[in-house]
């Protein structure tokens, strides 16, 4: 696809932020507006995005439930106090990378928070270059919950590199084993692997990326001991999350 | 709500927000949680997905809330472009069987009357893309309309219509066109959503 007429630009980029632009197409395109040297297309989404996105004020308003704050507060809080949290099980992975997003970010917040005199810019090109060196911008994440309830925590801290966090462990059962799914947009689960009880569990392999390239879902299910016999989930699902994929590098945030 | 608060106020609680102020980012969501949950709920359906949505969104916003001043779109742009682009990244999951038995269709989906398209016409002193979505062809309307505030693509509008696929990819492209035009011909800060007279 090559995108250099403007008209094109700008018939696309209305169909994207439209929400027309759907499936494989709006990945490819989001791909595009990542790449630096597409900065036209980012200022095209950017106008259409001014242009289109006030109409959604239209809209009546609807009161979410409490319980979205406490599981956004819930998933923020993690990275206020990174080094208190702790990790507590004996597989814990104490190198700074594998800690993952939250510690990068709180080490930026508390330098920002210590520094106020800085500009906001110049905060933003630290953070910048702190995020590229440590690497530790996480590629994505998904908080699994029971029942509005969330149990485990899990990010992508690195290529290759799966950290998960049971943050509310379920009472000891030792006839079982906790198994963690991907589920993609094919619906067919495939297995990520065994988690621990409690704490932290760190998964290290070749194919993690490609298994959570199309990834939607996150589960988590009871198996028996060692995991599931057939390779398809055949215990009870404990929790789920949703996959959110976070590029933050080059993200497709444009200057009007 | 109704009223979104001023957009000033908005980026001034972004920018705490991307120092790591938490209180400051709390009242951003208070002061934006209805309006996004709308957004995402008339998208995705179901409420828990809404809810996942929004939540996902948040904390999207708390990660990036500092490189928003680097973005020159107006506060609640910038927010509801995350909400709507999570909404449109997962509204075509599949049904999956891991779903809740719970029916949240059911009981507090929003009034789905008015009809949006007939919303958009209702608050016609609203701003400028609302006067310019008014000079489109009724067809051409009411398909952007359903594209934009339902989340819906082509094959779906077209469905929903009774019209073919091919008239209604033609109805949006012509009326994309005409809409920016009309907003190309106008003076430039529609992008200040939050900002009404």
């Amino acid at each position: 696809m090559k995108l250099v007429q403007p008209e094109l630009q700008s018939r696309l980029s209305a169909e994207y932020v439209l929400g027309t632009m759907r499936g494989g197409a709006r990945r490819r395109f989001e791909d595009y507006l990542r790449m630096p040297q597409h900065q036209s297309l980012r200022v095209h989404v950017a106008n259409w995005e001014g242009h289109l996105t006030p109409l959604a004020n239209h809209l009546p308003g609807v009161t979410p439930p409490e319980r979205v704050w406490h599981r956004i507060d819930a998933a923020v809080s993690r990275n206020k106090t990174p080094a208190l949290t702790g990790i507590s099980s004996q597989n814990a992975v104490k190198t700074p990378a594998s800690q993952g997003l939250f510690n990068s970010f709180a080490f930026w917040r508390n330098l920002g928070l210590g520094a106020s005199g800085l500009s906001t810019a110049l905060l933003i090109a630290l953070f910048a270059s702190i995020a590229f060196r440590a690497g530790q911008e996480p590629m994505m994440i998904a908080v699994l919950e029971e029942q509005g309830v969330a149990r485990v925590v899990v990010e992508q801290p690195k290529s290759g590199m799966l950290m998960v966090k049971m943050v509310k462990p379920w009472k000891p059962s030792p006839g079982i084993s906790k198994q963690l799914w991907v589920i993609p947009a094919t619906g067919v689960p495939r297995s990520l692997g065994i988690i621990n009880d409690t704490g932290e569990t760190k998964f290290a392999t070749d194919d993690i990326d490609v298994k959570l390239a199309d990834g939607l879902v996150l589960a988590l299910s009871k198996e028996p001991v060692g995991g599931s016999p057939t390779g398809q989930p055949t215990g009870k699902i404990l929790c789920k999350g949703v996959i959110a994929k976070m590029p933050l590098k080059q993200k497709p945030r444009p200057q009007i | 709500m109704t009223t979104p608060p001023a957009p000033d106020q908005l980026a001034n609680l972004l920018a705490r927000t991307g120092m790591g102020d938490r209180r400051a980012f709390a009242e951003l969501y208070e002061a934006t949680k209805s309006k996004l949950f709308a957004v995402s709920l008339r998208i995705v359906h179901e409420r828990q997905v809404a809810e996942e949505v929004l939540q996902d969104s948040f904390v999207k916003i708390w990660h990036h809330a500092a490189d928003y001043a680097a973005a020159k779109s107006a506060p609640m742009t910038w927010m509801t472009a995350i909400v709507r682009n999570r909404s449109l990244d997962i509204v075509r999951r599949p049904n999956l069987e891991i779903a809740d038995d719970e029916d949240y269709f059911a009981s507090n989906m929003p009034d789905e009357s008015p009809a949006p398209a007939d919303a958009l016409a209702a608050k016609r002193d609203e701003a400028q893309i609302t006067r310019c979505m008014k000079g489109l062809v009724g067809e051409q309307h009411k398909a952007i309309a359903m594209a934009f505030f339902q989340g819906l693509s082509h094959s779906e509008v077209a469905d929903k219509l009774g019209k073919p696929l091919g008239t209604v990819k033609t109805h949006i492209r012509r009326g994309l066109l005409k809409l920016k035009d009309c907003l190309d011909g106008q003076v430039n800060h529609v992008g200040d959503d939050g900002a009404r007279t």
